[in-house]
C-alpha cells in the first residue's frame, strides 16, 4: 500500500534557509540567499499623479517595470521594497491606498550565471529576456511570486510568508 | 499551455498566470429589484455556450491581477483578441465570421 | 563471428565488454549496444509473449516503434520499470532485464494455450463474451483477464528516485537529431536564434547511424553543433506532447543508461519548451508486411536488420530472406552482404524492380523471387524457413533461413505533427499520409516530410496466399495481437470508421499507438470496404508519443515538495507542544494539544473547560484578511455584504455575511472599521482567495467608479485569539496605549496600541461566547507576542487549544461555520441569520435572488440544534434525519446533521443540523437511522449555552 498523506505532511518539516545555498544549475554557478529585510508597501491609485504626489517621489510608468525600489505591478498597483526603517506614509482621505505589508512576504536573492536556469525550473516566463529593470508578479510552479530583475544574473524573489519554505527548497533542490 | 496576451501588461504571458471568468459583456443590472424573476434568471444563469468565437472574461490573476475580455474560439482554443474591461467587443470579430 | 556478432563494423566499442542478465541468464555485450542488439548478438530470438494469445515474439524493430520486445528493467527494489522497449535500453554493466507477460517462463508459457484456441478470440471477443451477468465482470472476468492479458507489473513500493523539471524557451526547437534535424538546427543557429535540438537516442544521427557512408558527414555536423553556443542539445530526450502555441513537453533520461551504482542526481527531467518555431525531423518508420507467419521470432523489419548489422555489428541470422515490397529492402540486402551477413534470397511482391538493384543482387549471389510472396514461416520460437509461392498462390517451394526481413515501405512519423493539428495529405503513390498545412509555426524536414531517398515500392495490404485470410496468422498490430482477419471481421460486422475499427479490434492502442500498424490496418479496411483509404478516416494522434513515467510528469513535485503546506508563525511552537495537526485548505492547523496520553476527546474536553472557566489561547492566523482602503470603502462593503456598513463607526466591528449573486451564503467574518476610509476584513480560512477574487471582480468590472482598493493582508498579521473570562487579566500587563475596561473597550470594538512592545490591532471579538480578544500583530512578531501572552497567562492556567475545541465552543453557541453547516444552497433565512440582512438596503450582492419564490417557500431546510435522547449518543456528521424511520423505503429524508460534538461544558453531546421547516419543529422528536440502530433526538434552537450572551459582554 502506498501511503499518500505523509508525503504532503513531509512538507511541514521544511524551513526557509537562513544562510546562502550555493551550487550550480546546468553547470552554471548560482546562489540562493535570504534577502535583507525591507519595508513593503502595497500602493494603489487610479491616478499615478495623486500617488506620486502623496509619496513625494516618482513612480515607474510601465507595467512590469521598477524604479528606485517601486515596481508597477498593474494599472493601479505599485509595490514598494524600501530600506528597513523607511516610514509608512500616513495618508488618508485621498483616492489612494497605502497598506503596510512588510511582514506579509519574505525575499530571496537568486544570483549568479545560473540564476535564470535556477528560476525557469519553475517559472514559465522567458527570463533570458527579462532585463534588469523589469519586475512582475508571476508564479513558480503553483506558488505566486514577485520577480524583480535587479542586475544581469541577479533576481529578487518575493513570496508570501507561508509559501517561503516550500519555495526556498524547490529552488534549492535544483542547485547542486 | 497557451500564451495569452494581457491587454494591460501588453505582452503574451503563460496561461498558468490566468484564471477564467466566464462569458463577457453580461453587466450586472443597475437596479436588480426592477427585474422580473425570469429576467434575473437570465442575468444569473443563462449563457450563450458558444461553439466558435466566444467573448469571455479572464483575469491575469498572477500578473497584473486585472480582469479583461477576450474573444476565443472554443473549438480551436485560439485567442483572436484580448481587450480591456469596459471596452466594447471589437467590431471586426463577429460570432460567425471570424476576424474580418 | 562469435555468436551473431560480426567480426567488425558497427559503432560498438569491442574493447569494453559489459555483462548483463535477461530472465536470469547471463550475457555479454559491448558498450554502445542496446539490450536488443546485445541479445540478438547472443543468439536470443525470443523477447516476449504477445498481449492476447501469448504467442512467442521476437524483436521487430530497433527503434521507438518496437511493439514486441517490451521488458522490465530492474534497477533494484522499487526501481523496476515495466514496458521498456529493448532496443531503447542502453546497455550498461550489470543491467538486469526480464521478459513480461509469461508464466512460468518465456519459453514455456501456460497461457499460450490462448493461441491454440485463437479462433475463439476474434475481434470484439471480450465485448461479446463477458457481457453477462453484469456482476461477474467486476468479480470474475476482469481480474482473470487482467492476469492473463498483462503488460508489465507496476512497482508496488514508493519510487525512491528524484525527478527534475524546467521550462525552456527558444526561437527554434528541432525534434529529431538525424542529419536533417542537425542541419535545421545549424541553419537556425546561424541566424542567432536560441536553438534546442532533442533526440531520443543516446547518440545523434538517427538513420545515419546505420549508414557508415554518412558517418564522416555526421561527425562534421555534430562538431559544428557542439561548437555553437546558442544550441542546446538534449539526447535521450523524447518529445512526447506537442501542445498549443509551440509548447512541447519532453522527458530526458538522465541516469537509466548508467549502472545503478553510477547513477547520481535526478533520474529524469521534464522539459516544458516554448518555441518560436518547431522543426520536426523525426524521420520515417518502416512498415511491416502482413503475411501468414509474420510474427514468428526472427521476422523483423529490414531497417532493423540493417541497423543491427551496420550500427551494432550484429547479424540477424546466418541465412536471411528479405520479403520486400519496396526498393529499400534491396538496398538493405546489399548493405547486409557488404557487412558480412548472408542473404539467402530476396522475395518481392513486385514483378518488376529497378534493374540496378536486381543486377546488384544477382551479382551478390542472392536468389531472387519476383512476383512472389512468403506464404508460411516455419518455426515457433525462431524462424527455421519460409515457404514462397509465385503470386502467393502458385507453386510453393521452401527456403531454409533463420531470419526474415520485411520491407513494406515507409510511414513518415507524423505523430507530433498531428498532435499539433497539422493537416495530413494522402499520398497514393507511397500509400501514406504526409504532412500538409501546419496549424502552428511548424515545419517538417527530412524523411518525415516524405523527402527520402529510399526508392519506391508497391502498396500492399495482405500478401496473397492460397489460405483464406481467416486461417492465416497474419498480424497487423503485433502488440495488440490484431490479425488481418480481425480487421476484416470488424468491417463485416458493420464497423466503417477506422476510429470504431480501432476500438473494436484494439488495433493501434496501448504503448504502441499504431506506429507500425496504422497504415496496414487502413489498407486492409479499405480493401474490404472497397472504399479509398481517405474515406475511412485516420485515428487521432494524442500525447504521449511514447509512455512516460509518472515521475517525469511530476518533476520536482515529490515528497516534501509535493505541494506547499502553509504554516503559521506559531506552527513551530505548536509542534514543540506536541500538537496534533489537521489540514484546512492549504494550511495545516493545530487540531488539539494532547497531554499525557490523552486522546482527542479528552484533550478537547480539557481545552473547552479551560476556555469556559479561565482562558485559552488559539492561533487564528490563517483567517483570511483583506485591507479595504479608499474614500468609497464603506460604500463598497455596503454593496458586497448583506448588512449595512456605512454607519459603522471607526473603532467598531461588525459581523459580515457574504452571499453569491444567487443568494446563497459563501463566506462570513468579523470586520472592523479602522478609519473612515479603511477597513480590516476577515474571511474564513479556506475562503480567503475566493472572497478576494470575488470582490476584485465586482470592483474591477461592475463598480470601477468606486475609489477603493483591496489588499490581501492574510499573511501580514499573526492572529492570536485569547478567549475566556480571564482573557483581559492576561493581557492587561502587556498592552500599551489601550484602555481595556469594558466601558472603554466593549465587545465588537477594535483598538490600536501595543502588546509586548509590538504594534497591534486589538479586536474584542469572540467565536466562543466568552470574553475574548483577537490580537493582530505583524507576522514577523507573532511568535514573540504569542510566547509573551502564554507566559503572562501562566497564573491563570492558560491553555492552548486547537481547531477541534474551537469548533465545539462555537457549536455550543450555534455560530455557523460556512462550508460545514452550509453547503452552497443555504440562504441567510435558512441559517437564522435574517438579523444580518439589511432590510432597508436597496441592493447588495445576492439581494435580488433572496426575493425569488424558491428562497422563501415553506419547506426549506433551516438551521436548528439537535439533542439526542441519550445524552452520550454522538450523531454522525452527514447523517440523514427522518420523521418516520418505519416509513417504506425510500424513507423521506428531511435534512442532515452538519456538526456534532461531545460538549464538556454541558456534559452531553450536541449537534447542529439543517432540516425542512426546522424552526417550526423545535420541540419535536426526529429520528436519525443508522446501520445498526435508530437514534432519537429532540429539535432545539441552535444555541446550547449562554443564550443571553451575558458572558460576551463581561
Amino acid at each position: 500500500m502506498i501511503e499518500i498523506a505523509p508525503l504532503a505532511i513531509g512538507a511541514t518539516d521544511l524551513a526557509t534557509g537562513t544562510a546562502p545555498h550555493t551550487g550550480a544549475v546546468n553547470g552554471l554557478s548560482v546562489s540562493l540567499s535570504p534577502a535583507e529585510p525591507r519595508v513593503r508597501l502595497s500602493l494603489r491609485a487610479k491616478d499615478v499623479g495623486v500617488l506620486s504626489a502623496a509619496l513625494g517621489r516618482a513612480l515607474p510608468e510601465r507595467i512590469g517595470t521598477q524604479l528606485d525600489g517601486i515596481a508597477r505591478l498593474g494599472p493601479d498597483e505599485w509595490h514598494a521594497l524600501l530600506p528597513e526603517g523607511s516610514p509608512v506614509p500616513a495618508v488618508s482621505g485621498q483616492p489612494l491606498s497605502v497598506v503596510d505589508v512588510t511582514a506579509r512576504s519574505v525575499g530571496f536573492t537568486v544570483e549568479g550565471p545560473g540564476a535564470v536556469a535556477a528560476l525557469i525550473r519553475g517559472c514559465p516566463l522567458d527570463l533570458a529576456n527579462f532585463a534588469p529593470g523589469r519586475a512582475t508578479r508571476t508564479v513558480f510552479e503553483t506558488v505566486e511570486i514577485q520577480l524583480w530583475a535587479m542586475a544581469p544574473d541577479r533576481f529578487h524573489v518575493e513570496v508570501w510568508r507561508s509559501f517561503a519554505p516550500w519555495l526556498w527548497h524547490s529552488i534549492a533542490d535544483g542547485i547542486v | 499551455m497557451i500564451l495569452i496576451h494581457c491587454p494591460y501588461c501588453e505582452e503574451d504571458r503563460p496561461e498558468v498566470e490566468f484564471t477564467y471568468g466566464g462569458e463577457a459583456h453580461i453587466a450586472r443590472p443597475l437596479d436588480p429589484s426592477a427585474l422580473t424573476d425570469s429576467e434575473w434568471e437570465g442575468y444569473l444563469y443563462i449563457r450563450s455556450n458558444t461553439r466558435g468565437l466566444h467573448a469571455e472574461r479572464w483575469r491575469h490573476a498572477h500578473g497584473c491581477a486585472r480582469f479583461f475580455n477576450a474573444v476565443r474560439d472554443t473549438v480551436s482554443d485560439r485567442f483572436e483578441v484580448t481587450y480591456k474591461t469596459g471596452e466594447a467587443r471589437p467590431a471586426k470579430i463577429t460570432q460567425t465570421g471570424g476576424a474580418a | 563471428m562469435s555468436g551473431y556478432r560480426l567480426s567488425s563494423g558497427g559503432r560498438v566499442d569491442r574493447s569494453r565488454a559489459l555483462s548483463f542478465s535477461f530472465d536470469g541468464a547471463g550475457y555479454q555485450g559491448f558498450a554502445g549496444d542496446t539490450l536488443a542488439s546485445a541479445l540478438v548478438a547472443s543468439g536470443v530470438t525470443l523477447f516476449g509473449r504477445s498481449f492476447k494469445y501469448h504467442r512467442p515474439r521476437g524483436l521487430l524493430a530497433t527503434g521507438v516503434e518496437e511493439p514486441n520486445a517490451l521488458v522490465s528493467v530492474d534497477r533494484g527494489p522499487a526501481r523496476v520499470t515495466p514496458n521498456v522497449r529493448a532496443p531503447q535500453v542502453s546497455l550498461h554493466e550489470g543491467l538486469v532485464a526480464e521478459s513480461q507477460n509469461r508464466w512460468p517462463s518465456l519459453k514455456f508459457d501456460v497461457v499460450s494455450i490462448n493461441d491454440r484456441f485463437s479462433a475463439l478470440f476474434p475481434a470484439g471477443f471480450y465485448n461479446k463474451t463477458f457481457m453477462w451477468p453484469r456482476s461477474a465482470w467486476e468479480k470474475l472476468y476482469e481480474p482473470v483477464i487482467r492476469r492473463l492479458a498483462g503488460l508489465g507489473d507496476s512497482p508496488v513500493t514508493r519510487d525512491p528516485d528524484h525527478y527534475d523539471a524546467t521550462y525552456a524557451h527558444c526561437e527554434v526547437l528541432v525534434v529529431g537529431g538525424g542529419i536533417a534535424g542537425i542541419e535545421a538546427a545549424l541553419e537556425a543557429a546561424k541566424m542567432g536564434s536560441r536553438v534546442i535540438l532533442i533526440d531520443e537516442q543516446d547518440e545523434l544521427g538517427g538513420a545515419a547511424l546505420a549508414d557508415p557512408a554518412l558517418w564522416s558527414t555526421l561527425d562534421a555536423l555534430t562538431a559544428q553543433l557542439f561548437a555553437a553556443d546558442n544550441i542546446t542539445v538534449l539526447t535521450r530526450t523524447t518529445a512526447f506532447g506537442y501542445y498549443h502555441q509551440n509548447f512541447v513537453g519532453a522527458s530526458q533520461q538522465l541516469t537509466d543508461h548508467l549502472a545503478p551504482s553510477e547513477a547520481q542526481g535526478p533520474r529524469e527531467k521534464l522539459w516544458r519548451i516554448r518555441a518560436g518555431e518547431v522543426v520536426l525531423a523525426q524521420g520515417a518508420i518502416e512498415r511491416p508486411l502482413v503475411f501468414n507467419g509474420n510474427d514468428v521470432p526472427g521476422v523483423m523489419l529490414a531497417s532493423a536488420g540493417r541497423t543491427l548489422a551496420l550500427r551494432y555489428g550484429v547479424a540477424v541470422g546466418r541465412a536471411v530472406v528479405i520479403m520486400a515490397a519496396h526498393d529499400s529492402g534491396w538496398r538493405d540486402a546489399l548493405a547486409l552482404i557488404e557487412a558480412g551477413v548472408h542473404v539467402a534470397a530476396i522475395v518481392d511482391i513486385r514483378t518488376v524492380v529497378p534493374a540496378d538493384l536486381a543486377d546488384a543482387a544477382r551479382a551478390a549471389g542472392i536468389a531472387l523471387h519476383l512476383g512472389s510472396a512468403i506464404t508460411a514461416v516455419a518455426g515457433r520460437h525462431a524462424v527455421k524457413g519460409v515457404t514462397v509461392a509465385a503470386g502467393g498462390t502458385g507453386p510453393a517451394h521452401k527456403i531454409a533461413c533463420d531470419a526474415v526481413l520485411m520491407a513494406g515501405g515507409w510511414t513518415p512519423s507524423v505523430h507530433l505533427w498531428s498532435q499539433a493539428k497539422g493537416s495530413l495529405v494522402w499520398n497514393e503513390a507511397w500509400g501514406t499520409y504526409l504532412p500538409g498545412k501546419p496549424q502552428e509555426k511548424c515545419r517538417v524536414v527530412g524523411a518525415g516530410a516524405g523527402a527520402w531517398h529510399f526508392g519506391s515500392g508497391a502498396i500492399t495490404s495482405v500478401l496473397p496466399n492460397s489460405l483464406p485470410v481467416s486461417r492465416q496468422k497474419a498480424f497487423v498490430d503485433f502488440q495488440n495481437d490484431v490479425k488481418a482477419r480481425d480487421i476484416q471481421l470488424a468491417v463485416q460486422e458493420g464497423f466503417r470508421s477506422i476510429e470504431h475499427i480501432k476500438r473494436y479490434t484494439t488495433n493501434g492502442m496501448a504503448t504502441d499507438q499504431g506506429k507500425t500498424s496504422n497504415l496496414n490496418a487502413l489498407q486492409i479496411a479499405s480493401g474490404v470496404l472497397g472504399r479509398p483509404v481517405t474515406e475511412i478516416g485516420l485515428t487521432t494522434f494524442r500525447p504521449p508519443y511514447t509512455p512516460q513515467t509518472f515521475g517525469a510528469l511530476m518533476g520536482h513535485h515529490k515528497d516534501a515538495l509535493f505541494q506547499p503546506v502553509r504554516k503559521s508563525v506559531i506552527d513551530d511552537w505548536a509542534t514543540a507542544q506536541g500538537a496534533v495537526f489537521e489540514n484546512v485548505a492549504n494550511w495545516r492547523r493545530a487540531r488539539y494539544f494532547p497531554k499525557g496520553g490523552e486522546d482527542m476527546d479528552a484533550a478537547v474536553a480539557r481545552e473547552c473547560r479551560a476556555v469556559r472557566q479561565s482562558v485559552g489561547i488559539f492561533d487564528a492566523s490563517t483567517l483570511g484578511k483583506i485591507e479595504v482602503v479608499g474614500p468609497d470603502a464603506a460604500e463598497f462593503l455596503n454593496r458586497m455584504y448583506t448588512n449595512p456598513w456605512k454607519a459603522l463607526q471607526p473603532g467598531r466591528c461588525r459581523y459580515g455575511l457574504l452571499l453569491r449573486e444567487d443568494g446563497f451564503i459563501t463566506d462570513d467574518g468579523v470586520s472592523a472599521r479602522m478609519a473612515d476610509d479603511r477597513f480590516h476584513l476577515t474571511t474564513t480560512t479556506g475562503g480567503a482567495p475566493r472572497v478576494l477574487g470575488m470582490m476584485e471582480d465586482y470592483l474591477q468590472t461592475e463598480w470601477s467608479d468606486l475609489d477603493v482598493w483591496l489588499t490581501s493582508t492574510t499573511e501580514q498579521w499573526a492572529v492570536i485569539a485569547l478567549q475566556g473570562p480571564r482573557a483581559r487579566d492576561v493581557i492587561a500587563s502587556l498592552v500599551g496605549g489601550i484602555d481595556l475596561s469594558p466601558e472603554a473597550f466593549p465587545h465588537m470594538a477594535v483598538r490600536e496600541g501595543t502588546i509586548a512592545g509590538v504594534p497591534t490591532r486589538l479586536f474584542r471579538v469572540s467565536f466562543t461566547g466568552e470574553l475574548g480578544f483577537e490580537i493582530n500583530v505583524p507576522a514577523s512578531e507573532g511568535r514573540k507576542v504569542w510566547e509573551a501572552i502564554f507566559d503572562a497567562g501562566q497564573p491563570y492556567g492558560i491553555t492552548p487549544y486547537g481547531t477541534e475545541t474551537m469548533h465545539v465552543l462555537r457549536a455550543e453557541k450555534g455560530f455557523i461555520i460556512v462550508g460545514q453547516d452550509t453547503d452552497g444552497t443555504m440562504t441567510p433565512g435558512d441559517m437564522g441569520l435574517d438579523w444580518a440582512v439589511g432590510k432597508k438596503k436597496p441592493d447588495f450582492v445576492g439581494k435580488r435572488s433572496l426575493a425569488r419564490p424558491e428562497m422563501t417557500r415553506k419547506g426549506r431546510k433551516q438551521f436548528i440544534g439537535l439533542l439526542t435522547e441519550d445524552p452520550q449518543e454522538l450523531l454522525e456528521e452527514g447523517a440523514q434525519v427522518v420523521t418516520n424511520p418505519d416509513a417504506p423505503i425510500p424513507v423521506p429524508m428531511i435534512g442532515h446533521v452538519t456538526s456534532s460534538y461531545h460538549s464538556a461544558t454541558l456534559g452531553r453531546t450536541i449537534a447542529l443540523a439543517v432540516i425542512a421547516d426546522g424552526r417550526a419543529r423545535i420541540g419535536e422528536t426526529i429520528f436519525v437511522p443508522m446501520a445498526d440502530k435508530v437514534i432519537r433526538a429532540k429539535v432545539t434552537a441552535p444555541m446550547f449555552y449562554d443564550p443571553e450572551g451575558s458572558r460576551l459582554n463581561d
